[in-house]
């Protein structure tokens, strides 16, 4: 069961990259709905190993309200959002797309360097797992660093927390269904609020680049 | 009797106080009057568990604790001696206090939330006494931090004025500073001894950072008592806060600092340490001589008596500086004569300071006024509330057979005990301590003169002054209360001395009763020689003595002279007037004279000419004196900070997400690449 877990998890950490070489705002909602799918179909393989094992339900429910939140609810929430303020297009990025892949590429080694040394780990292939949702969590925060417009940052924001998903999932077999819940509402309240900021920021500054919230400062 | 129902008695009856006034908020009258004799019976009940721990010799006393699940913290309480003490100058004055509150908080019903005033007042009261029997530092610093949030609502309780705002906001910035620093030193500690139980505090490994644990110490307890140069806030939040919660401020809750030094500092001296007494030494004669060289220019009553504070324990410090230098040079019996004495003027400064600071709020209660300018004649009409400021003025300028004389005399043979020493260093600083002591009382007299004459003697300078009218009974009582005491402590010191006793044996291990004799006519020779004694009851039959045979010789001498009521000669003008009389301003002119350097007066006189030169249309005199602290100290250090602040928003607070999000992303690479070298 393991290789497919690893390949799953390497197909994760893909998606964060294309992400990073991705140049459109649509194509950023279309490639977290991607990653968010294989992130589905991860909590559902681990669920149903589990159900067979211990008739334990709680990553099946899990899987089932990530399907709905993550890759059918916010998706097209935030292309509701992108529709309404869409009317201009700006070059969305500080570095340019080799760069960014680069320095994503870095952040991997980075996250292999840091991790790999641990000896406590239980077994070799939890390294490989930690390894990649860590990168996939560095690679979300670079990305809300890279991209100008607040559509940027709410997806990298996400990201992140889908590397913290997957981290958890594979390490522990997931949080206490409690917790996990928890998180979702936090992040479904998170993108809502965000989602009704990104309307009055383009409302007030006839735009969504935050760096005009600069101009905000007392 | 068991002390442990004892103290849980008292902290039922302080939150019964609290609550009281709370579920009766119809009628704030029963309320206030519940809270109040509430909070007098817990310190009646102090005053009881506290006399008689203290009576019944030295006492390592009641423990009671209680283990939390959390780690390093234990609620431990424990009485020994020295809580004790302190708990007894705080119980005698919040007897008082509760008492005068009753009357004086009726000018607060329905304008001001009476029941919230009592509860912060009692929470107030309860926090000081964990302040003071706290066993562990983690709860220590718990409470004296509750203890200085509170007492910074109650000090902006009649917060709508700027002014008042403004005096919070000193208040609260620099007792944090303070408690920061006590932090610091704590944690120091904490790395030496890795305990923070206090009862281990004897164990303290002697090392270098010692020396850094005890400036943290003294700077942190330094601004919560105010001692110079740490003493900005506190002229202004004592005019600021209703002045019942003034006389708790400057009565016990500045004191809290010194029983702080007492309780960390005094078992840390080892031999090799004498500059630690010597710097506490330094920093009390100054605050000695400044303070009341600066009450002496103030003309609001509070600020005056704010300024007083900052005296009084700068005599306090010398008391404790003595006793710290003299335990590092190895002098037990001076180590305790000088403790014994601090403890002693505390006490003392604890009843007539609090019995001053309530008759400010009883001529401010009847007057509206604290301006001593708008003042004057109340003696006609507050005679009660004159005699108790007059009682309390003796006292707080050490004029026998007031107990505020009895503690300085103790001061004075300490230091003229340290004389002897054998470091020039010391001797010198003793020296200059006498002088500036001499000094103090001299010039601490000359401004009561000034209260007393302005406020109360003459004719009244304003309406307010001319309809004021005998505060309540209750006032009077709560007032007497700390006025008898100033005079019984005074004659009859021998109970206070023997409490005394307990204190310096239970923590030095040293007694001070050796050099006792006598009973009815009670000498005390303090140094164990026939040097010097006092007898305070023989002084007070002298000066009755005196006081007749100079009255005899008066009459037998001078002759017939009869009494006659007229007016004063007005040099013909018709009738005298309020504008004729000396002023606050004008009656200190010759020390603003001698002290120029340390004043920086300027005056200014603007004339407004009307038809004729010689009759003006109105004059303006206008007389300012500068701090030189606040301005040479304090303002270059607040706008370093604001530049400081200013930067920081230009360069690191930039507004940008992007930067901020920048700082999280470099933050998390910097810790993921520690912990790939760390492995």
């Amino acid at each position: 069961m393991n290789h497919y877990l690893e390949l799953l998890s390497i197909l994760i950490l893909l998606s964060s990259f294309i992400l990073a070489a991705a140049k459109r705002i649509i194509s950023y909602i279309w490639i977290f709905r991607l990653q968010s799918f294989l992130l589905v179909i991860m909590a559902g393989y681990l669920g149903a190993v589990n159900f067979r094992k211990e008739g334990d339900i709680d990553i099946l429910i899990i899987c089932m309200v990530i399907l709905v939140v993550k890759v059918i609810y916010i998706p097209r929430l935030l292309e509701n959002t992108f529709a309404k303020v869409a009317y201009k297009v700006e070059k969305d990025f500080f570095l340019n797309i080799p760069i960014s892949v680069l320095i994503c590429c870095g952040l991997v080694m980075l996250s292999y360097f840091s991790i790999f040394p641990i000896d406590d780990l239980r077994e070799g292939v939890m390294k490989t797992y930690l390894v990649n949702s860590i990168s996939v969590i560095l690679i979300g925060l670079f990305f809300m660093i890279s991209r100008k417009k607040a559509i940027g940052q709410i997806i990298g924001f996400l990201v992140i927390e889908n590397g913290l998903f997957i981290a958890a999932l594979l390490s522990a077999h997931s949080m206490p269904i409690l917790v996990d819940l928890g998180i979702f509402v936090d992040v479904l309240a998170g993108v809502m609020i965000m989602g009704v900021l990104v309307f009055r920021i383009n409302e007030n500054f006839e735009s969504i680049n935050i760096n005009k919230l600069r101009n905000l400062r007392g | 009797m068991n002390y442990g129902s004892l103290l849980a008695g008292i902290l039922v009856l302080y939150l019964a106080g609290a609550f009281a006034a709370l579920i009766c908020p119809r009628n704030v009258r029963l309320g206030n009057t519940l809270s109040q004799s509430f909070s007098s019976m817990a310190s009646l009940l102090g005053i009881y568990l506290s006399g008689s721990l203290l009576l019944q010799g030295p006492t390592r006393g009641l423990v009671y604790s209680h283990v939390l699940n959390v780690p390093n913290i234990t609620i431990t309480v424990t009485i020994d001696s020295l809580s004790a003490f302190f708990l007894l100058a705080l119980s005698i004055l919040t007897l008082a206090v509760s008492i005068y509150s009753r009357g004086y908080l009726s000018h607060y019903y329905h304008q001001r939330n009476v029941g919230l005033f009592n509860l912060l007042y009692n929470f107030f009261i309860l926090t000081m006494i964990s302040v003071m029997t706290s066993g562990n530092i983690i709860f220590f610093l718990i409470s004296w931090e509750m203890m200085s949030l509170l007492s910074y609502f109650l000090v902006v309780f009649e917060g709508e004025s700027r002014e008042n705002q403004r005096a919070g906001l000193i208040y609260l910035i620099m007792t944090h500073i303070g408690t920061a620093f006590l932090v610091i030193a704590f944690m120091l500690l904490y790395q030496t001894t890795h305990s923070f139980d206090q009862s281990q505090l004897h164990l303290w490994v002697d090392s270098p950072v010692k020396n850094w644990i005890f400036i943290f110490l003294l700077v942190g307890f330094g601004t919560k008592a105010g001692v110079i140069p740490f003493h900005v806030w506190l002229p202004y939040a004592h005019p600021a806060a209703p002045s019942n919660v003034s006389a708790l401020m400057s009565g016990i809750m500045i004191k809290t600092a010194v029983y702080g030094l007492m309780r960390f500092v005094l078992p840390m001296i080892t031999p090799g340490y004498e500059w630690w007494g010597l710097a506490v030494l330094l920093i009390g004669t100054a605050s000695t001589f400044l303070g009341v060289a600066y009450a002496l220019m103030e003309h609001d009553i509070k600020r005056l008596l704010a300024y007083h504070s900052i005296e009084n324990i700068g005599i306090i410090f010398i008391g404790l500086g003595l006793s710290f230098y003299a335990r590092a040079a190895g002098n037990q019996t001076l180590c305790a004569l000088s403790l014994a004495a601090s403890l002693f003027h505390l006490l003392n400064h604890t009843v007539f300071k609090g019995a001053l600071f309530l008759g400010a709020g009883s001529v401010h209660y009847a007057t509206r006024t604290k301006d001593l300018e708008k003042l004057g004649g109340l003696m006609k009409k507050m005679p009660y509330t004159g005699f108790f400021i007059l009682i309390a003025s003796l006292a707080i300028s050490a004029i026998p057979p007031f107990n505020g004389f009895v503690s300085e005399w103790l001061t004075y043979q300490a230091l003229f005990a340290n004389l002897s020493s054998h470091s020039t260093a010391s001797q010198l600083l003793s020296i200059v301590a006498v002088a500036m002591l001499a000094m103090a009382g001299a010039m601490a007299a000359y401004c009561f003169v000034k209260l007393l004459g302005v406020a109360f003697l003459g004719l009244p300078r304003s309406r307010q002054a001319a309809e004021a009218q005998e505060v309540p009974g209750s006032m009077k009582t709560g007032m007497g209360v700390l006025v008898m005491l100033c005079l019984v402590l005074g004659v009859f010191p021998r109970p206070v001395w023997v409490m005394l006793d307990a204190v310096t044996r239970s923590l030095l291990g040293q007694s001070i009763m050796n050099g006792a004799q006598g009973g009815f006519f009670y000498i005390y020779f303090p140094l164990e020689t026939t040097v010097s004694a006092l007898s305070p009851l023989m002084v007070l039959l002298a000066g009755i003595l005196l006081f007749v045979a100079v009255g005899l010789l008066v009459k037998l001498l001078g002759g017939k002279f009869g009494q006659r009521r007229y007016g004063t000669w007005d040099c013909g003008f018709d009738g005298l007037n309020a504008r004729m009389q000396y002023s606050a301003t004008g009656f200190t002119k010759p020390l603003r004279i001698v002290f120029r350097g340390l004043y920086r007066p300027t005056r200014e006189l603007r004339i407004e000419e009307g038809a004729s030169r010689y009759y003006p249309e109105s004059t303006t005199y206008l007389v300012t004196t500068r701090s030189v602290f606040e301005e040479y100290i304090y303002a270059p250090l607040i706008s370093a900070f604001t530049k400081l602040a200013r930067k920081t928003r230009f360069i690191i607070q930039t507004g940008s997400i992007h930067d901020y999000l920048i700082y999280i992303f470099l933050t998390v690479v910097a810790l993921l690449l520690y912990n790939g070298f760390n492995n």
